[in-house]
């Protein structure tokens, strides 16, 4: 239990200031990485009629979500946006499921990782829409009907941002923490082996909602004006 | 009345060499402190849970109605559920920041005298 909240940073001082790099998270994000490529490598070999499982399971992803996006997106647009929504989830999904196997955490417990995914999605939405609908036209969507809605849209964006990374981080983080907790309390009665069943089900359902979520900012904001 | 307990309490433990009453104030911020995440996880799970109970509430009734679109009732009720569930969440953040990574851990404990 003393080491519950210990990880390995590495501080590099670059001109006065200090880059902390969280070794843990970064190397888990790697092992996720290499597991989804080594998948997608390895799903897409021999294409056949009749597939073997891991070209099942691609299908499975590809077919669904796929599908989401077309409703919320419209043809066109889902052309492009749906792999990175696709992708998305692959890439949460496994984080998230990660910390199943032993010695491994998830890299989404950090706050980090689902801030930055946030973040990528803020930029996202905005570049969306600018690049359909003109600079200045989409500024102006934020001014109606009455300026005084300018700083209540901007606090909304922001606070999009915020609520879709929190969400994410505090579940996964809450998961963590009650099965350590739970271990360390009553470890000899295999306590946490409920807990972990519970675990699995709101990990999928977060990656699921925070992929859901980007996908129905990027329509929002480009959907016509009120 | 309190803080002459705390002071009285406090006198046996010696964990370092420090002031009874300063020790005794940083006791009592470090109680209300942990009094605070306690209620506030407690009153957002409160709330939490009814709000929850009326989306399933909405879903059974559409599912009793109309059994053959179960798969998209429940598939929006999860969405649902996980909108509501954020906003405890929310609230369990609050509760560990103020347990774990209160930001003013180090100098409370200086003032306990507790090693941090």
């Amino acid at each position: 239990m003393e080491d519950l909240g210990l990880i390995h940073q590495l501080i590099v001082p670059l001109f006065g200031h200090k880059m902390t790099f969280n070794i843990d998270v970064i190397v888990m994000t790697w092992i996720v990485i290499f597991a989804l490529i080594c998948f997608g490598v390895f799903a897409t070999r021999q294409k056949s009629r009749l597939p073997g499982p891991l070209q099942v399971v691609g299908e499975l992803f590809v077919k669904h979500l796929f599908e989401l996006t077309e409703d919320a997106l419209g043809k066109r647009l889902s052309k492009k946006y749906a792999p990175l929504i696709c992708a998305l989830f692959m890439f949460l999904l496994l984080s998230n499921w990660l910390g199943i196997i032993p010695h491994l955490e998830e890299p989404t417990k950090d706050l980090n990782t689902p801030l930055s995914l946030g973040i990528m999605g803020f930029f996202l939405t905005h570049t969306a829409a600018i690049r359909e609908k003109g600079f200045f036209p989409y500024i102006a969507e934020f001014a109606r009907p009455f300026f005084i809605m300018l700083p209540l849209n901007i606090v909304g964006e922001l606070a999009k941002v915020v609520s879709i990374s929190f969400r994410l981080f505090g579940n996964i983080m809450g998961e963590d923490l009650v099965l350590a907790i739970l271990l360390f309390l009553a470890g000899k009665f295999l306590a946490p082996v409920p807990m972990m069943f519970l675990a699995i089900f709101t990990s999928f359902v977060q990656a699921f909602i925070f992929s859901l979520l980007t996908m129905m900012y990027i329509a929002g904001s480009l959907e016509e004006s009120h | 009345m309190l803080s002459t307990f705390f002071v009285l309490g406090m006198a046996p433990l010696a964990f370092a060499q420090v002031d009874p009453t300063v020790a005794a104030s940083g006791m009592k911020l470090f109680a209300a402190v942990v009094t605070a995440a306690g209620f506030g996880i407690g009153i957002a799970a409160f709330g939490t849970g009814i709000g929850q109970g009326i989306a399933i509430k909405g879903a059974v009734e559409g599912t009793a109605r109309n059994p053959e679109a179960s798969g998209k009732i429940t598939v929006t009720m999860l969405i649902g559920l996980a909108m509501v569930e954020s906003l405890c969440i929310y609230a369990l953040v609050v509760a560990l920041i103020l347990l774990y990574a209160y930001p003013m851990a180090a100098p409370v404990a200086k003032m306990i005298g507790l090693p941090l």
